[in-house]
């Protein structure tokens, strides 16, 4: 009695279960239908909309999709629009992949943003994106916030000249600076040694603290890193790379070169790994760089310690995250003195310390999954976002608790404690404003006398310092835009760690084989599928520009 | 004639209710048994059709049946595989460490039982084998923080303790040869303790008159071992070289993935690795099916393979 009792309660259990895993399929239908019209600006239904934000997973962040700058946009939606935003997540530090499964799970939120266009690009080609075009020129009269903002260059810039597809629209860049080279002043104090203006005093620097580390350290000598690099080295000695290039290097070559925008196969770049190469069997560079993937925090915790001399990252680097930024932590456990401070010191060989900055474009891209099911709505939300009084409120929140206003009208960020609603969890809530990466108070002065009282828990004139070498000798990048190289389809991963792997490799090789181990790093990139790209490039570029070099 | 007909006719009929009323007796225990059924059919047999994929031109929005087919007869994608010259290193790697796994891993556990299975202090014993398992139970990343901590160039303990004495630190993880055995080295040890449960519990099933009888023969302890205790558990140990040589191709994600650094990659990359890396990461889904299901085919086989090899030595296989 008691078995079938079992039985039968086991077969009704899943018969239950089947019939909800068919409801499932059944349900969710319908969700557009109905009036898509705006009555007086706003939706007579109230339409729900889902929106990517970035999970940095920073100590101490609120959740980000539920805070205070969340609930303003939520509410701001609603009252102006009537209609609702959830926020999704993604975590910032493998968005990529993230953003892959979800569209390829049909899962994606409605508003996407990505900063990697070849994936646009592959599910475009399959269908899964929206052409924005249409939208755009259907909806111009009720985007004026948008189009003032984000002006044709930046909304149209991905628009391709063979079909007329537009898959993204382009995030503007508010700030272009890149990146810049610190230094520990304390040390270089405590050495009498001046802020390095050249490779050659730089490097004069690395030795004077690799030789003294007894000084420097104490007990902690052995811990002593006085250049530090990533795995990235592409990236994290850019400066160093770049000062090694033509400095007349044409647009073309910039182009044709410009799949890996780590530099691999412009010229000069060798020249400039042979250096660090030299550097570290020198015993300058961190000899561990290369272990520690992506969003791991042991050099950010070196750094913090005071172990290292000298990095190259971005432009702020040092600054950001206010009490628990680098330099903010380098005072409570170094003492009052330890800081880092910029230093321009890489001339090329016409001995101008040459920058390439950012376009205003190329940024984040944002875009629309086919499973968007609210392309009006979602528009609307680009446009609330990019209205600059939202875009204000959402950098600096409310005066008195997270800035304040100073005696000059510039605006001094407060850091928010930790753990709070007002927290910002990425500088100047920039993963908010998706449309505007960088602070931007509406009026330029502004920004930038606001922009260097923008970090709690950092001087602001060593900020100043870094605004200011970061944008020095500038050259801008003109971001080329053809839009569809077919040989880059699905390439970008494969040939993005075969990049990393040349740089990483011929870092560490033996100085005797320097030559070999990037030669060979590098054929097997061109092999890989690099050399098809230049091509396929280099003919594209042609066909659009002849045979001028420049693309002005 | 009429004779044979009417007997066979009698032996259908009587295994007809012999069956019917086998079922009526214990349906309820194939009730209990559909559910499982059901998960499989579901969640294993249902998915299979996706391996098409690796025959037609992937893409997100359309259904299977509408996917265009790849060109080459639907082969465009494992030409393609064996033309890139990642992938096969990728499938040299799998093989060569997988064998390494096997011949360095595969017999570290059953010793290891061996020796527990000789040791008389009970308490001691079971401390051992509690700190054995252990490992198993952490992640391969976790692991991956622990070897850093362990072997890292500069700040790892052991070419801390290196350095100090006077010698050079080594390479555990940043030398593409060194790492292989590093590699191997966490696999067994983050393995072994559990592995040998299996061949623990066997040991346990043979009869204690054997060892008994042995004794009084004269045998010592490794004359016992030879003689009764490999033997008594040779069939365990036979199924568990069936699964691993079907295994050959097979290669799990997360310890290779954890421990893989740019400066290793040549030795690193293994089929798992690079399905991720250009099927999930670079979007080249049907590419990334295809290796996979060249994975699962050659597994297949060794599977099939080793199990006919043992059956022929007189062994009972899986089947």
């Amino acid at each position: 009695m008691k078995k079938r009792l079992v039985a039968a309660v086991l077969a009704c259990v899943m018969g239950l279960g089947m019939v909800a895993c068919g409801d499932k399929d059944s349900g969710k239908k319908g969700g557009s239908s109905g009036s898509d019209e705006l009555v007086d600006g706003k939706f007579k239904e109230t339409k729900h909309i889902t929106v990517e934000v970035y999970d940095r997973g920073v100590d101490g962040q609120s959740d980000p999709a539920d805070n205070m700058y969340t609930d303003y946009i939520k509410k701001g939606m609603l009252d102006d629009y009537n209609v609702e935003v959830e926020f999704v997540t993604v975590p910032r530090w493998t968005e990529t992949e993230e953003i892959n499964n979800l569209l390829a799970s049909g899962g994606a939120p409605d508003i996407c943003m990505t900063y990697s266009y070849p994936t646009i690009q592959t599910y475009a080609n399959m269908g899964g994106v929206l052409d924005m075009k249409p939208l755009l020129d259907e909806n111009q009269d009720k985007l004026k916030n948008l189009n003032d903002w984000l002006g044709d260059t930046n909304l149209y810039w991905n628009l391709s000249d063979e079909n007329g597809t537009l898959w993204a629209i382009e995030g503007k860049r508010a700030n272009n600076r890149r990146i810049n080279t610190f230094i520990r002043k304390d040390w270089l104090d405590k050495l009498n040694l001046e802020e390095p203006k050249t490779r050659e005093e730089f490097h004069d620097c690395l030795v004077a603290f690799r030789d003294n580390a007894d000084e420097l350290l104490g007990k902690d000598a052995k811990k002593m890193v006085p250049f530090s690099l990533s795995y990235d080295v592409g990236w994290r000695a850019a400066l160093l790379i770049e000062s090694q290039m033509d400095p007349d290097i044409t647009d073309k070559e910039l182009y044709v070169n410009g799949f890996d925008d780590r530099k691999l196969t412009q010229k000069g770049t060798k020249e400039a790994v042979k250096i660090l190469n030299e550097w570290y069997n020198d015993g300058l560079v961190w000899k561990d760089f290369a272990l520690y993937a992506a969003g791991d925090t042991t050099e950010d915790d070196m750094l913090k310690a005071g172990y290292v001399g000298a990095f190259m990252h971005n432009w702020d680097y040092p600054f950001r995250n206010g009490e628990d930024s680098i330099q903010a932590n380098l005072k409570r456990m170094v003492g009052d003195d330890a800081k880092f401070v910029a230093v321009d010191c890489f001339e090329n060989s016409k001995g101008e310390t040459l920058k390439y900055v950012d376009s205003t474009a190329g940024d984040r891209k944002i875009f629309f999954p086919s499973t968007n099911d609210e392309p009006l709505a979602s528009l609307l939300y680009l446009d609330w976002i990019s209205d600059p009084e939202h875009i204000k409120y959402l950098q600096i929140g409310d005066e008195g608790v997270t800035h304040k206003v100073l005696d000059d009208g510039a605006i001094e960020v407060i850091a928010a404690p930790q753990g709070s609603k007002e927290i910002m969890n990425s500088g100047n809530n920039i993963d908010y404003t998706i449309t505007c990466n960088g602070l931007s108070l509406g009026d330029e002065d502004l920004t930038l006398l606001s922009l260097a009282h923008s970090y709690p828990g950092s001087d602001p004139a060593d900020v100043e310092q870094a605004i200011d070498y970061a944008a020095r000798n500038p050259k801008e990048d003109k971001n080329e835009k053809i839009t569809e190289v077919a040989a880059e389809n699905g390439m970008g991963e494969a040939l993005r760690v075969k990049s990393e792997v040349a740089f990483d490799t011929a870092v560490v090789a033996k100085p005797s084989e320097f030559d070999k181990v990037w030669d060979n790093a590098i054929k097997d990139y061109l092999s890989s599928g690099g050399q098809a790209i230049i091509d396929e490039r280099t003919q594209k570029f042609e066909a659009k520009y002849g045979s001028s070099t420049s693309v002005d | 004639m009429k004779d044979v007909t009417s007997v066979s006719v009698a032996t259908k009929t009587a295994e007809r209710t012999n069956w019917k009323a086998y079922f009526k007796r214990y349906w309820q225990l194939y009730l209990l048994l559909l559910l499982p059924m059901v998960y499989l059919v579901i969640f294993k047999y249902i998915p299979m059709k996706y391996v098409l994929i690796a025959f037609k031109k992937y893409s997100i929005v359309q259904k299977l049946g509408e996917m265009p087919w790849a060109d080459n007869h639907g082969f465009q994608y494992f030409i393609q595989a064996f033309h890139n010259k990642d992938f096969l290193n990728a499938l040299k790697n799998t093989v060569g460490l997988n064998l390494l796994d096997l011949v360095i891993g595969f017999p570290i556990p059953i010793i290891f039982a061996l020796i527990l299975n000789e040791l008389n202090v009970k308490w001691f014993k079971k401390i051992v084998q509690t700190i054995a398992y252990m490992p198993h139970f952490l992640s391969w990343v976790i692991i991956y923080g622990l070897a850093l901590q362990l072997f890292a160039p500069s700040t790892g303990f052991i070419n801390m303790l290196i350095s100090n004495l006077g010698g050079n630190s080594v390479p555990f993880l940043n030398d593409p040869n060194k790492w292989v055995g590093t590699y191997i080295f966490l696999g067994v040890w983050q393995s072994f303790g559990w592995n040998s449960i299996i061949y623990l519990a066997a040991i346990a099933g043979i009869s204690p008159e054997l060892y008994e009888a042995a004794s009084v023969d004269g045998a010592g302890r490794f004359r016992k071992i030879w003689h009764i205790t490999l033997p008594g558990i040779k069939s365990t140990i036979i199924v568990l070289l069936i699964m691993a040589l079907g295994n050959i191709l097979g290669s799990a994600f997360d310890r290779p993935f954890a421990l893989q650094n740019h400066l290793v990659m040549q030795n690193a990359e293994v089929l798992s690795t690079f399905v991720y890396r250009n099927g999930i990461k670079g979007l080249q889904f049907s590419l990334t099916t295809a290796v996979g299901l060249f994975q699962s085919v050659v597994g297949v086989i060794f599977l099939l393979g080793a199990n006919w090899l043992s059956r022929k030595l007189g062994e009972r296989g899986i089947w």
